[in-house]
């Protein structure tokens, strides 16, 4: 009986292939494969693109470079390290390039508007909401710079460790916590100046 | 996904906790409380969530793929270049060749005239001006007869003199 019922159970022969498994796939010339690799990264790719970035149209180009850089270059790909990483890091590449670029465009023409202040009373009590956070966070942290940016986004908002961002990077631990720390002083003293309702929470926990 | 409460209980300053990161990012009403414990929170409660590219994810993917596509067709009609490693050792052996013959050629070309003399003006380390008469025959510097017939040629405006010496007692080879 009990048998019979285990029998009726459908069991899946072919469960997903991991990543290592659709690479090797890919390499054999199987579009289909890439395709599902493309379908499955998607989210990651273009979400650290666009809160690195902050703009989603240039996301989704700087998104759709990527795989296009990554279906070129699979044959370098060593699958002995995860693939995870080696993408992150090509995302990295391409979006710190596209952030310099863009700043050094942006600098020319409107670098004055950074200084713009928002008229807040700094003692008006706020209650702190998600989408208010993102707002903020888009408009502080164009003062970093594109490495110092994706550092931080990869570990706040992708929660990833020192550890694995130096591996991304491919530059040491230390390197990583000291561009961390940097980005969070000034995040915090963007946040005083341009944001002063949110600045007083640090003020307070003191 | 745990309840306000367990998070507020659990909630420490610098977590890295997944499933309080995970609550964070999806209640207001608890952001605001886990600012007052860590402000250095503020931004984590952005992270974590699937962004979804403008069009959706198969518009997205279709787009991906159709670059692909043009690429690979870009790729295939291409003239091939490949190189075999045989076919490049037989360039190689060419060029070598032809670069050892011309420096053969040119060394032949251009090879020092080695005249008689040539050695005993090394050997003796005289100046050359001193052999200037490179002629196979011997020659006379100082020379004594009464019965020599002495004619000196009309100059031609140069400055070379010629003078024939006509004497029966003269050497033949002379």
């Amino acid at each position: 009986m009990l048998a019979e019922v285990l029998r009726m159970i459908p069991t899946n022969d072919s469960p997903e292939p991991d990543d290592r498994q659709l690479v090797e796939q890919i390499r054999h010339g199987d579009d289909g494969a890439f395709e599902t690799l493309v379908r499955r990264k998607t989210s990651k790719v273009y979400g650290l693109c666009y809160r690195v970035i902050g703009n989603s149209e240039d996301a989704k180009d700087i998104s759709q470079l990527v795989f296009i850089k990554l279906w070129e270059n699979l044959e370098k790909y060593d699958a002995q390290y995860a693939f995870d990483t080696w993408l992150y890091r090509m995302v990295t590449n391409v979006a710190i390039d596209f952030m310099r670029n863009k700043q050094s465009r942006d600098n020319a023409v409107n670098s004055t508007l950074r200084l713009v202040k928002t008229a807040v009373d700094p003692e008006q009590t706020v209650t702190v909401q998600r989408k208010e956070v993102e707002a903020v966070f888009n408009a502080v942290s164009d003062v970093l710079s594109p490495k110092q940016k994706t550092i931080f986004v990869m570990s706040e908002m992708e929660d990833l460790r020192s550890s694995e961002i130096a591996k991304i990077l491919g530059c040491q631990e230390s390197t990583v916590r000291n561009h961390l720390f940097n980005a969070r002083k000034v995040m915090q003293q963007q946040l005083k100046r341009r944001f002063p309702e949110y600045a007083r929470l640090w003020e307070e926990s003191r | 996904m745990m309840t306000c409460r367990n998070f507020r209980e659990k909630l420490q300053p610098g977590t890295s906790e997944p499933e309080l990161l995970d609550h964070l990012r999806h209640c207001d009403a608890c952001l605001d409380f886990a600012m007052n414990v860590d402000p250095d929170l503020f931004f984590r409660a952005i992270g974590g969530e699937e962004i979804v590219p403008p069009g959706g994810v198969d518009a997205f993917v279709g787009d991906v793929m159709s670059q692909v596509r043009v690429r690979q067709a870009e790729t295939s009609l291409a003239p091939h270049r490949t190189v075999s490693v045989w076919q490049r050792l037989a360039i190689a052996a060419t060029i070598a060749a032809g670069v050892t013959g011309a420096t053969l050629a040119y060394r032949f070309e251009h090879r020092p005239v080695t005249h008689p003399m040539s050695p005993i003006v090394v050997a003796a380390n005289v100046p050359a001006a001193h052999f200037a008469p490179t002629a196979t025959k011997s020659f006379v510097e100082t020379y004594s007869s009464h019965d020599a017939t002495i004619v000196e040629m009309p100059a031609d405006g140069s400055d070379t003199k010629v003078v024939m010496i006509f004497d029966d007692k003269l050497p033949a080879d002379l």
